[in-house]
């Protein structure tokens, strides 16, 4: 018996003949090797029989020599569902298209929203991701990931405390939480003020009150250095005392530095690597064979593309080997008590307000053990010392 | 005659040496399922065909089957295969010289 699925794949024909002598035609076409079934007779001059696409194409020759008409009713199979496929390859095409399109669409940029920002921030975090190129209608393919965006703003962007960046769908949600400078407390009620430091008066600049000490003046912490109470003995009036008081006052400071450090740079050296992420599996595209260094860093970056609001499996993987290099760095004598009183400023201006001022800096002490610049220094600083106290109503009276 | 000796020799032969007699003969096989399938190896052509009747050439007759709502499922040039409701199969020997 013939194989039902091999005539489908080879395509079939519905074949119609009318005349005299239809067996005949039937031996004839048999005997030739033709294939044939499904023989209906329809009226007495009539029969219907289906055949393989490719003897049909012979039939004719026989049907030439016999006595009857043939004409071909219906078609099937493969090759026939091949041909009306191509004709209505529109309709596939636009299916084909649509979900590409849609595809697209789900990779690119719809919405920005920034959360928890003054608008002048706002309009910096705009200004921020614009340079980025995270703009309203670009493909998330080419901009950062979510991480390198939150860095950037970050670190880019003074007023920033924490910025979280999330990727929903196709809008960047930025949740952002500003730096508060700490108000100053409105200082209406009485209050005198006091030093907070051990220090020798340089200067005052006084707005209000009655000053008690003078220029060149030693004072101790807590001392009384504006008064809040002024105006005749006996009869006081209590305001609040303002004014800045600068002191000169001293700190020392105790910095170890080593000669020899060893650091970690890199060369500048790099390999870019291209992957088509399938799953977990990662196919390389392009960036073949190990870098010529041995020694480096890889940087991973994924791109994910979207479907919808889902992540398809397929992502694109980039990655950045960077050559690391062991760097000694050895500092001479000189050079080291340099750097270390350097260090020694900063580590100071760390612990002095904004607006002190480092006045003169005396090397105390000086060793040099263990591979190790030791360094006692004592630094001269000119410092707003004045500190508001309330004067308390039972004081006063 | 010595179509008719030959033919003694070959029905001796498969009786004697236990062959089958189509082989040995030229005589055809009919395989019935039920009433609804009949398959004749060894015809030698189609004569007639109609939904209530086929007739087959044979090399010694031939063969008529008649029923209801026929169908050829395949027909080969030695083999055929007939669906339908088939009522009866008879044997046509009154003409012998039929054959060509």
């Amino acid at each position: 018996m013939k194989n039902q699925w091999i005539e489908f794949f080879y395509g079939r024909v519905t074949v119609k003949v009318s005349g005299k002598g239809t067996e005949r035609f039937l031996n004839v076409l048999t005997r030739n090797g033709l294939l044939i079934w499904n023989v209906k007779r329809h009226g007495t001059e009539t029969i219907t029989f289906k055949m393989r696409l490719m003897d049909a194409k012979n039939i004719r020759h026989y049907a030439r020599k016999s006595d009857c008409t043939i004409s071909f009713l219906r078609r099937s199979g493969v090759p026939f569902l091949l041909k009306r496929a191509i004709k209505n390859s529109g309709f596939l095409g636009g299916a084909g298209i649509f979900l590409l399109i849609l595809m697209f669409l789900s990779n690119v940029i719809w919405g920005i929203e920034i959360k928890g920002a003054k608008p002048a921030t706002e309009y910096q975090i705009r200004k921020e991701l614009d340079k980025m190129g995270v703009q309203i209608g670009k493909l998330q393919f080419f901009v950062d990931n979510v991480e390198g965006i939150q860095r950037k703003l970050t670190n880019n962007i003074g007023e920033l405390t924490w910025v979280g960046v999330e990727l929903k769908g196709t809008t960047f949600h930025l949740q952002v939480v500003e730096k508060n400078e700490p108000q100053k407390p409105k200082q209406l009620s009485p209050r005198n003020l006091i030093a907070k430091k051990k220090a020798i008066i340089v200067n005052m600049y006084i707005e209000n009150g009655q000053k008690v000490v003078d220029i060149n003046d030693h004072v101790e912490p807590g001392q009384l250095l504006v008064s809040g109470a002024i105006g005749q003995e006996g009869t006081p009036e209590l305001v609040a005392a303002k004014g800045e008081v600068w002191g000169e006052t001293w700190y020392k400071s105790h910095v170890e530095l080593p000669l020899v450090t060893n650091f970690k740079v890199f060369s500048g050296k790099e390999k870019e690597k291209h992957f088509i992420l399938l799953g977990n599996y990662e196919l390389p595209v392009w960036g073949f064979g190990k870098p010529e260094f041995s020694n480096y860093e890889t940087e991973e970056n994924v791109h994910k593309i979207h479907f919808l609001k889902w992540e398809l499996p397929i992502s694109y993987l980039n990655k950045t080997l960077r050559e690391r290099e062991e760097v000694q760095r050895t500092y001479s004598n000189k050079d080291a008590q340099q750097i270390a009183i350097e260090l020694a400023k900063k580590q100071i201006k760390g612990r002095i307000d904004e607006d002190a001022i480092i006045k003169d800096e005396k090397i105390l002490h000086k060793a040099i053990k263990n591979g190790k610049v030791i360094l006692d220094i004592h630094f001269k600083v000119i410092e707003n010392i004045a500190v508001g106290q309330p004067i308390s109503k039972e004081t006063s009276e | 005659m010595a179509k008719k000796w030959a033919g003694r020799v070959r029905n001796w032969m498969a009786k004697k040496m236990d062959l089958p007699e189509d082989v040995m003969m030229d005589l055809p096989r009919i395989t019935m399922i039920g009433q609804i399938h009949v398959y004749i190896e060894n015809h030698r052509g189609l004569l007639v065909f109609t939904d209530r009747e086929l007739r087959l050439l044979l090399k010694q007759g031939q063969l008529l089957i008649k029923g209801k709502s026929f169908v050829i499922k395949t027909i080969l040039p030695e083999e055929i295969l007939l669906e339908g409701k088939i009522d009866q199969v008879i044997y046509i020997n009154d003409n012998p010289g039929g054959e060509k």
